[in-house]
């Protein structure tokens, strides 16, 4: 299974069900969090892409598993705070000519669901922690979805001593190359 | 975008209850403002007494199997969770006074008006809804 925050069993509910329980869970998560909703209603998957649409948190997919659907949501809030802009940034189309590794920063879900072959995987919230798994020569260009995670990274990277660190924008909101899938 | 679902609910067998009630829930899960307006045999839905049995439609009564299995909830219970999140239930005064039903006869928490309150409220929803 993927990894989540909170996981809310909605195993044998009939429609409206599932979503008024997503809607709660919700409450409980902070921002950025993985919500995983296992469920059995089939009409849930369309139901809880369309809920999360309207809400605006950012619906992740669904993986199928003996009858059971897990989906994946990941909690989003409205309010936009720019905060300081990491001044090198990169474009989606750029990288796939450069020679530097392809930093993703976003969660292990949204990483599974698409990713670009050969990008290197550490969530925003590991990165600290994991800053050894980079090497400081390569070029480093940092990926999220739009752009907003991969811009702290990249202030993180650079206050850590790596000097060769792009951000790459608009990110894989954008992204019309091929995807790889770990589901 | 309107941020409001209004739904009139003008009858009352166990098939209308759940059209309104799961729509309506939904609709407050999407972080909708709902008003229910509950007129003529929709009172039954809101009814203490009544909403424990609503009848199937006639030659329907088959389907009641189908309603355990799929484990749907019952419509105390969906009444319950839609007040809870939140949907406003606003029962017709003048159906009440023909049929002579007062609103210590329905759930908790209803507002009783007339067709200009609904329709206040309904001036900017996107959808009205009619059951």
């Amino acid at each position: 299974m993927l990894k989540a925050d909170i996981k809310l069993d909605a195993k044998g509910l009939a429609c409206p069900m599932p979503i008024v329980k997503t809607k709660k869970a919700m409450a409980d998560l902070v921002d950025g969090e993985i919500l995983e909703v296992q469920a059995t209603d089939k009409g849930s998957k369309a139901d809880l892409a369309a809920w999360a649409r309207n809400i605006g948190h950012q619906y992740i997919g669904t993986i199928e598993e003996n009858e059971i659907l897990y989906h994946y949501i990941r909690k989003c809030s409205n309010d936009i705070n720019v905060e300081k802009i990491f001044e090198y940034t990169i474009s989606n189309e750029e990288i796939t000519e450069r020679p530097g590794v392809i930093l993703d920063v976003r969660e292990e879900v949204e990483y599974a669901f698409g990713h670009i072959e050969g990008a290197i995987s550490i969530p925003f919230g590991e990165l600290d922690a994991r800053l050894k798994e980079l090497d400081m020569d390569n070029e480093i260009y940092v990926i999220c979805r739009t752009g907003k995670r991969s811009n702290m990274a990249a202030q993180k990277l650079a206050n850590a001593g790596f000097d060769k660190v792009y951000n790459v924008l608009p990110g894989m909101t954008a992204w019309t190359g091929e995807l790889t899938k770990n589901i | 975008m309107s941020n409001k679902v209004a739904i009139i609910a003008s009858n009352g067998s166990l098939f209308d209850a759940y059209k309104v009630f799961n729509i309506a829930t939904a609709a407050a899960a999407s972080e909708k403002e709902v008003t229910i307006f509950f007129t003529f045999e929709g009172l039954n839905l809101i009814h203490k007494q009544a909403m424990q049995a609503l009848s199937m439609p006639e030659g329907k009564e088959f389907m009641a199997e189908g309603f355990a299995k799929a484990n749907v909830p019952t419509i105390p219970q969906l009444v319950e969770m839609a007040q809870e999140l939140g949907v406003k239930f606003i029962g017709c005064q003048m159906t009440m006074d023909v049929m002579g039903l007062k609103i210590v006869d329905f759930v908790e928490g209803i507002e009783v008006g007339g067709a200009v309150t609904f329709l206040e409220f309904a001036k900017d929803a996107s959808p009205t809804l009619t059951f």
